[in-house]
């Protein structure tokens, strides 16, 4: 078999990059392991109702007037409308620390005004690092910085370093208790200067309408379809070999897939074997409408800390819940269908190699599982509210899971620790876009897919 | 195509990309991404609707020659003679 173009992984930067291929190309063809597409953002069922994975909230909100901004970018780009996703801002999301917390919304000078009332010596200090942030261009090549020490040089106090940094890391860090400082200004203009929001529909709803755009313009999605490796002579694909054996050859092609994982499929060994791989574990817990009287009404994330000293790193245990972050994706504005079930979501630092170790005894393992399971919802209780006796189904993913379902690697959601921006790994015609390509979330790991193939291949036909 | 028609599908495709966009004013000797406010990506999106509605090749060295509604005509006239 023959494609023009063959994007390896049905993930939303996998699909964004095959939109734009079959927008101006016929012979488009997206290769996704799995019987869905999604990646890690995608959905399943359980208990007679769809659950999404991954999605807790959409950075990057802007409203239809800012052309520029990175989301309505992207809608021109894959020809979408703004109707067709519906728009539901948070409402407000917190950052908790044991002595203080910050609010934050999609009106940023919240955010201003409260680091002005709770850390009013450090106000000044704030202004002039947004303004830096402002100035600074991350999509310049540049080598890594650690945003821990430009933080330090325009705050004094670590306290709000941490805090900050909290959701950051959270939401994208693949480094531990840092990230580079051009992802910093990506993530903190995404997160804090235009804000979270959720479609109208489900995870299902904006998979299906990208599997539309993508039919549409003619181009072809092969499920289960899971690619052994990629065929090169020196410097150029020629192709890739299915699981099943099946060869087809092709004249570009993209990988979403990761760093690592697209390089040992082209038969090479991992870029640093020896990196360590940031992975979480993640419970959801469905729970009745009785559940609404004690759980806060006007929170949409929240992002805790129970130590002063924020640590963001693999632990020494299976999961460590100092941190972590809490979803309540039924408060954002306006979302009716969120009422009607009733959801709390909590994320946690966690060790692949226990879980991994622990999976050797199935029995082990299940009942790691569930004590992990209960024991989330005892640690966040303290925080949001009780909630326990309203669950009515729950659920739980260790990093195996995850790596399961999404191929990534150690479970490591956020990828390598290193990043290649420019989505080139020395190959003529191979473009590797996605979650190791440097853009973070759901926008991010689109508009990559976008501009990767902007860049590589439709500018250079 | 004469140069009317030209000009006319130029106009047709950024309407196409963005349908907000006002052309009552637009001075044909002035960049079309400075009125139009248009960004890079965009401005792409002209050369592969090109590319796609009538098979040119525009290489990436040229761009600059259709950054006005005037310069594009110059550019385009003699690819699109015959079309």
């Amino acid at each position: 078999m023959q494609a023009s173009f063959v994007v390896i992984g049905g993930g939303l930067s996998g699909l964004a990059a095959a939109i734009r291929l079959a927008r101006y190309n016929e012979n488009v063809l997206v290769l996704e392991r799995h019987s869905r597409v999604g990646g890690l953002n995608s959905y399943y069922y359980r208990n007679n109702r769809l659950f999404e994975t991954g999605l807790h909230a959409i950075t990057n909100y802007a409203d239809k007037a800012a052309k520029h901004a990175p989301l309505n970018k992207l809608l021109r780009q894959l020809k979408i409308s703004r109707d067709e996703i519906g728009f539901h801002q948070q409402i407000s999301s917190e950052i908790k620390f044991p002595e203080t917390s910050l609010l934050f919304s999609n009106e940023f000078d919240e955010l201003q005004q409260q680091i002005k009332d709770k850390f009013p010596a450090e106000s000044d200090n704030f202004q002039r690092l947004v303004r830096y942030i402002d100035e600074a261009d991350p999509f310049r090549e540049q080598e890594y910085r650690s945003t821990r020490t430009v933080l330090s040089s325009f705050l004094d106090d670590r306290l709000l370093v941490n805090m900050l940094l909290c959701p950051v890391l959270y939401y994208g860090s693949s480094w531990e208790n840092d990230i580079d400082f051009k992802q910093f200004v990506i993530m903190f203009r995404s997160l804090y200067q235009e804000g979270l929001f959720r479609p109208a529909g489900t995870i299902k709803n904006l998979l299906d309408l990208l599997v539309g755009k993508l039919n549409h313009y003619g181009g072809t999605l092969k499920l289960g379809t899971g690619v052994r490796n990629i065929i090169s002579q020196g410097e150029k694909i020629i192709g890739v070999t299915l699981e099943s054996g099946e060869k087809i050859l092709c004249k570009h092609l993209v990988s979403t897939i990761g760093l690592d994982e697209t390089r040992l499929l082209l038969g090479r060994k991992k870029d640093n074997p020896d990196d360590r791989r940031l992975s979480f574990v993640e419970s959801i817990f469905q729970v009745d409408r009785q559940a609404l009287n004690t759980l806060p009404g006007d929170r949409t994330c929240i992002f805790y800390s129970k130590k002063e000293d924020f640590r963001f790193e693999q632990p020494e245990i299976p999961v460590c819940y100092d941190s972590g972050v809490i979803s309540l994706p039924f408060n954002f504005q306006d979302l009716q269908s969120g009422k009607d079930s009733i959801e709390v979501r909590t994320t946690h630092l966690a060790n692949y190699q226990q879980w991994f170790k622990a999976a050797e005894d199935s029995t082990k393992y299940d009942e790691m599982k569930s004590t992990h399971g209960l024991r989330a919802c005892t640690e966040v209780e303290p925080i949001i509210g009780g909630f326990s006796d309203h669950i009515v189904f729950s659920d739980f993913f260790t990093p195996l899971t995850v790596e399961r379902f999404t191929g990534k690697h150690g479970g490591a959601i956020y990828g390598s620790p290193r990043k290649v921006s420019d989505g080139s790994i020395g190959y003529d015609n191979l473009v590797l876009a996605g979650t190791d390509q440097g853009f973070l979330g759901i926008i991010g790991s689109m508009l990559s897919g976008v501009s990767m193939v902007n860049k590589h291949i439709l500018s250079k036909l | 195509m004469t140069r009317n028609d030209i000009k006319d599908l130029i106009l047709e495709i950024i309407e196409d990309i963005d349908d907000e966009a006002e052309f009552d004013n637009l001075d044909p000797d002035q960049p079309l991404r400075d009125q139009l406010d248009l960004d890079s990506m965009d401005f792409l999106d002209i050369v592969m609707e090109l590319r796609k509605r009538h098979k040119l090749q525009i290489p990436e060295e040229d761009y600059p020659q259709l950054a006005t509604l005037n310069s594009c005509t110059n550019y385009l006239e003699p690819l699109l003679k015959e079309a």
